[in-house]
């Protein structure tokens, strides 16, 4: 199945190395999906911990402490790295 | 990002605006401080841009406070609003505010920046997640950061937009929600939020 992947937020620059779309087998979850993101990324690379996370439109927690759900063909998985600029 | 919002709410007629900034007037704020100019660098913050919010519509009280408050503070400003507008530069200060809103029971705003992307949160306390349900421990200061005016512009605009509907009851606010624009692809997210059940800040309200 399809997931699309949206990155905003802090660390655009280094988001954007992310891919637009992945491929996971059918009964996929987040958690499948975050590690065929993040695996390939160097350490100083790395999403923030506290990045907040979201399934379609709902959000599920951050990449700490999550809702490790299941996922459907053409969810899109919405990363939001924190920001605070004033 | 403060700057706009309170300009679009002074402009907007709101009744009453309490600014509160701390420190100087520095060249690094002009690219996104529409309240400041070359002519008022080296001078304090709020006292400058309570001039100039007053110039902007005399019939709108300005209220103009020279430093961050403190938790103390907070709480007793929240107790003289109708809503809060948070804008600051770090996460602390932030969920100060955020915890002020919720004990004071009144709509709170956070508006934040990175680069070409802002982020709007809309909460009304009880019933929606608050910003310590997102964030439960501040995530890390990054005090060297990339900013566009022209976003700082666009999201404080929003922030005071939001204000506005909820103050006049006009329109769906985005209570529970998080907006996001991605300036960088011309993107408009926007994700339902979830209240944390031991958030320590909102879950017994």
């Amino acid at each position: 199945m399809k997931i699309q992947i949206s990155y905003t937020g802090r660390s655009y620059q280094t988001a954007a190395i992310l891919p637009a779309e992945i491929t996971l087998d059918d009964g996929g979850t987040v958690d499948d999906a975050l590690h065929l993101l993040t695996k390939d990324l160097a350490d100083d690379q790395q999403l923030p911990m506290s990045c907040l996370l979201a399934v379609s439109g709902e959000h599920i927690g951050t990449l700490a402490s999550h809702t490790n759900q299941s996922l459907q063909d053409r969810d899109e998985l919405i990363l939001i790295a924190p920001v605070a600029g004033g | 990002m403060g700057g706009p919002a309170a300009l679009m709410l002074t402009m907007g007629g709101i009744g009453r605006v309490i600014i509160a900034h701390g420190g100087d007037m520095i060249s690094p704020d002009l690219n996104r401080q529409v309240l400041g100019s070359e002519r008022v660098l080296g001078r304090p913050r709020a006292e400058d841009f309570g001039d100039y919010l007053r110039s902007m519509n005399q019939f709108v009280e300005v209220e103009a406070i020279g430093h961050e408050p403190n938790a103390t503070e907070a709480a007793e400003l929240a107790e003289r609003c109708d809503i809060i507008l948070s804008c600051p530069p770090t996460f602390e200060e932030r969920l100060r505010l955020n915890r002020a809103a919720v004990e004071a029971g009144i709509p709170f705003i956070d508006a934040a920046q990175w680069g070409m992307t802002g982020t709007l949160i809309v909460v009304k306390p009880g019933e929606t997640a608050c910003l310590e349900c997102l964030y439960p421990e501040p995530p890390p200061f990054e005090e060297f950061f990339p900013v566009v005016g022209a976003i700082s512009a666009a999201t404080g605009s929003l922030a005071a937009l939001e204000a506005i509907k909820i103050l006049s009851g006009t329109g769906d606010p985005l209570w529970g929600k998080m907006l996001t624009y991605d300036g960088y692809r011309g993107k408009v997210t926007t994700v339902q939020l979830q209240r944390r059940a031991l958030c320590a800040c909102c879950s017994s309200r």
